[in-house]
């Protein structure tokens, strides 16, 4: 067999393709091996090969995406383009080293950042030097497929991966239970008598249906073992390989010779261990899938203002910082800038957290993402693409998810010492047998036996059947897990972060007073919510719902003023709503009781209105952002927990002070930029050791990132979600504490596990070294052991819900 | 004999429809997306027009 010496695929020696290397004879499998090959040489970058560890970047695959589709890609700014990519094929940490290498030394290529996580890779250039159709050949050169990111979402692979997986467990699921029936008959025999003929009829059936499993559904077991082994480490793939191909081996070899047969063995461990996995990998699927949808935050196309008055439709690529565009009500900004003229309020609260609508007025900033409110804008841009504080907070995420450490695998750890120990102690028994002059026959069966024995079901099921139940356990209790490794690091932590708007508080305003100056309360309010009724502003709703329609009030002449308030007839009066400089326009005087009223409730930054008839206040309506009913048990239980409980918000420190008395917090930080979260996590972590954060918005994404575990909100935004490990779906803060406690059961779960599976390994691997271990009774103890660990990890699941 | 015979042939057969059915299920994506239907009828009107 020859082996391709880029893609390490191996070939019978005719098909091979030479070519003489240094003086040396160089096989591959095919010319686009070769061509890399080569080129990697020329590039100086052979050290790629001494870094892969055994990982392989596989045979290039055709492209088939026409140059031309990557334009929609491309920002430019100024002297600078940019695009984001997926890449298709990367499979490890020296497949980025690679690219990033290979494209930094291209002309032109001024940076490359690839996550290997999600699989882009963000690429800038100087544009006078080099274009999109270049990086795209040239990462095409190196083997790996580039796709423009709307072309193939970042799922895409990663379902492929699911997909597969699913279709190798329902095989395994299929094939395992008519193994089941037919070892049932075998056992029932051997216990009350059984005829030969259908005896082995029934062991050639097992045979015949264990065999795709083993060869089928293990595959990427066995793939994964071989990685390994070049590696010198063994993981559970190793383990599981190994446990389910010597139970079929021995299994086999007794078919022909004479002895029992355990391929219901090799098939069940293979099945559930598969059913793990797929599981995993929906999980994993589902969380990529928000990246995407955050892409499209930011509009693509803009109205640019022309010279001569008129506007055109342009792509927001095209725009300059200088240039001006037109934002209609109600659409996203596309870009960051600054207001030239109109009277509009924004929508910032994906960006800053804030739930009321900020005032924007021509000298007002505005930033890409945001939704424009009730007017139209002429902005004068400032920044675009990559450069808008959007794409910076992304860009944050992304970074803290690259850097952070992989997470190893309590089983891991064990087992990486556990399987060259056992592949020594059978190694030895079998010399020993064959020293101790049995046949080589016996002494070889007596080898595989204590693989068999030793490696089976308890072990590889050990970490991944509890992590499978406790995640599915803490689904039924409203959190959305998305791997056993958030798990691990939730049972540890020590600090909980959480963000105020939209997590501790409700994220949406509500009335909490109503104070008549001349007026009842009943009329002001049936005023008020009357006129509100056909408002789209946040406070206005707000005022609105507290009145339930059939008591409103017929509105005529209904307009709204942007960013101050609105008026309207009812019953022959027009009557102003909104902030005091509303009233004043309209030449009414806001003094005395009203304005006292209103500067208390500025006081205690709650966002007030005044009501009037056109000629003096009638009544100052307030409201705020309420607290989650749960907030402070969820607060008071951690902390009886020993858990360290902090705030941090963007908002200013008098709200975050007000609902940090509330809620029983004493740690809190006011006015955090979203890095700053992200800093704050940091020195949290230094201070109590590893920090959960609790978030909603994309200004948490950095700090949900970098947390060690990041739960956002079921509501929050695809950002949010996408940042976080785990995501709070029925949006009650009261699942916090008890998702920390599941996730200390199931770590103690993990444990006990490992223990009894060590323990039953203790006693019946002497007894197959000797020899003395009856083939029923190892039966019985393998299918023991595994019901031990089955039926302890099961206690995880009881009191769901 | 030949009744077991023919009863391991029908569950056989019976295993073998149901794989069938499973493989053509997965290679018509019906397991692609398992959590956006269940949500989908909650979609209010104008949701279900954009798409």
């Amino acid at each position: 067999m020859a082996v391709c010496a880029h893609c390490l695929l191996e070939m019978p020696e005719e098909s091979a393709t030479r070519e003489t290397i240094d003086g040396k004879e160089t096989t591959f499998c095919c010319p686009g091996c070769r061509a890399i090959h080569g080129l990697l040489r020329s590039e100086g970058l052979t050290r790629f090969y001494a870094r892969r560890h055994g990982w392989t970047p596989g045979p290039p695959e055709s492209a088939r995406v026409p140059l031309d589709a990557f334009d929609g890609a491309v920002r430019t700014s100024g002297r600078q383009a940019e695009a984001d990519l997926v890449l298709s094929g990367i499979r490890c940490a020296s497949c980025v080293w690679l690219i990033e290498r290979y494209l930094g030394g291209r002309p032109g290529i001024l940076s490359t950042r690839v996550n290997f996580a999600t699989g882009r890779a963000r690429v800038s250039w100087n544009p006078s030097e080099t274009g999109i159709g270049d990086v795209v050949l040239a990462i095409r050169a190196l083997g790996y497929t580039p796709y423009p990111p709307d072309a193939l979402p970042v799922g895409d692979a990663l379902r492929r991966e699911t997909s597969d997986l699913l279709l190798r467990f329902g095989t395994a699921a299929f094939l395992s239970m008519q193994v089941m029936l037919f070892t049932a008959g075998l056992y029932a025999g051997y216990f009350q008598g059984i005829d030969a003929r259908y005896e082995q009829l029934f062991r050639w059936l097992c045979f015949l249906l264990a065999t795709p499993v083993v060869f089928y559904s293990g595959a990427p077991f066995f793939r994964g073992a071989l990685r390994g082994a070049r590696h010198g480490t063994f993981g559970m793939d190793a383990l599981v390989f190994l446990g389910a191909f010597s139970a079929y081996g021995y299994s086999v070899v007794s078919l022909f010779l004479g002895g029992e047969v355990y391929f219901d063995t090799a098939t069940m461990i293979l099945t559930l261990i598969l059913l793990g996995r797929y599981i995993e990998a929906g999980a994993r699927s589902r969380a990529a899938d928000g990246i995407s949808r955050l892409v499209r935050l930011a509009p693509v196309m803009a109205r640019k203002a022309v010279s001569g008055g008129g506007a055109v439709d342009v792509p927001v690529a095209s725009l300059a910082p200088g240039d001006l565009v037109e934002i209609v009500p109600g659409e996203r900004m596309p870009v960051d800038g600054i207001v030239i003229e109109g009277n509009s309020e924004a929508d910032e609260s994906l960006l800053t957290g804030e739930s009321a609508p900020v005032s924007r007025v021509p000298g007002d900033p505005v930033v890409a993402g945001s939704l424009n409110g009730t007017g139209s804008l002429l902005v004068r841009v400032v920044r675009t693409g990559g450069e808008t504080v959007l794409s910076r907070v992304v860009q944050a995420v992304e970074e803290a998810q690259a850097r952070k450490a992989p997470i190893q695998r309590v089983a891991d750890r064990v087992v990486r010492f556990f399987v060259p120990a056992i592949l020594l102690i059978a190694a030895g028994t079998v010399f020993l047998g064959l020293h101790g002059g049995s046949l080589p026959r016996a002494a070889l069966m007596a080898g595989i036996s204590v693989l068999v024995i030793a490696c089976p079901c308890a072990l590889g099921l050990a970490t991944p059947l509890a992590v499978l139940v406790g995640t599915t356990s803490a689904q039924a209790r409203g959190i959305l897990v998305r791997g056993g490794d958030v798990i691990e690091q939730a049972s540890g932590v020590r600090c909980v972060l959480f963000d105020k708007t939209g997590t501790l508080t409700l994220g949406r305003p509500r009335l909490t007073d109503v104070e008549g100056v001349g007026i009842g309360r009943e009329d002001a309010l049936r005023l008020a919510a009357s006129l509100e009724a056909s408002s789209e502003h946040a406070i206005g709703r707000a005022i609105a719902d507290a009145l339930p329609a059939s008591r409103r009030l017929p509105v005529r002449g209904f307009r709204a003023h942007p960013g101050e308030g609105i008026e309207g007839e009812i019953d022959g009066v027009r009557y102003l709503l909104g902030r005091p400089e509303l009233l004043e326009r309209f030449g009414v005087a806001v003094d005395g009781e009203a304005s006292r009223a209103y500067a208390a409730h500025s006081v205690a930054r709650r966002t007030a209105v005044l009501l009037s008839d056109g000629s003096r206040p009638l009544a100052v309506l307030a409201t705020e952002d309420t607290l989650r009913p749960e907030a402070a048990g969820a607060v008071s239980l951690l902390r009886a927990s020993g858990i360290a409980v902090a705030m941090v918000t963007g908002d200013d420190p008098g709200v975050a002070a007000r609902v940090a008395g509330e809620t029983g917090i004493a740690n809190l930080r006011a006015r955090v930029t979203p890095e700053g979260k992200r800093e704050e996590v940091r020195r949290a972590r230094e201070r109590f050791g590893p920090v959960l954060v609790v978030g909603d918005g994309v200004n948490d994404a950095p700090a949900l990132a970098e947390a060690d575990v990041g739960v956002a909100m079921g509501r929050g935004t695809g950002l949010a979600i996408h940042s976080a490990g785990a995501t709070l779906m029925t949006e009650d803060l009261l699942r916090i504490p008890a998702f920390l406690a599941l996730s200390r059961a199931t770590m103690r779960v993990i444990r006990q596990n490992l223990f009894w599976a060590f323990s039953y390994n203790l006693v019946a691997i002497p007894l197959a070294v000797a020899g003395k271990l009856h083939p029923i009774a190892a039966a019985a103890f393998m299918a023991g052991s595994s019901l031990v660990v089955v039926g302890n990890s099961l206690r995880l699941g009881r009191g769901g819900r | 004999m030949w009744t077991t015979l023919l009863l391991i042939a029908v569950s056989l057969a019976l295993g073998l429809a149901a794989w069938l059915l499973f493989l053509w299920a997965v290679k018509s994506d019906q397991y692609d997306d398992v959590e956006r239907p269940k949500h989908r009828m909650l979609d209010d009107d104008p949701e279900d027009r954009e798409r």
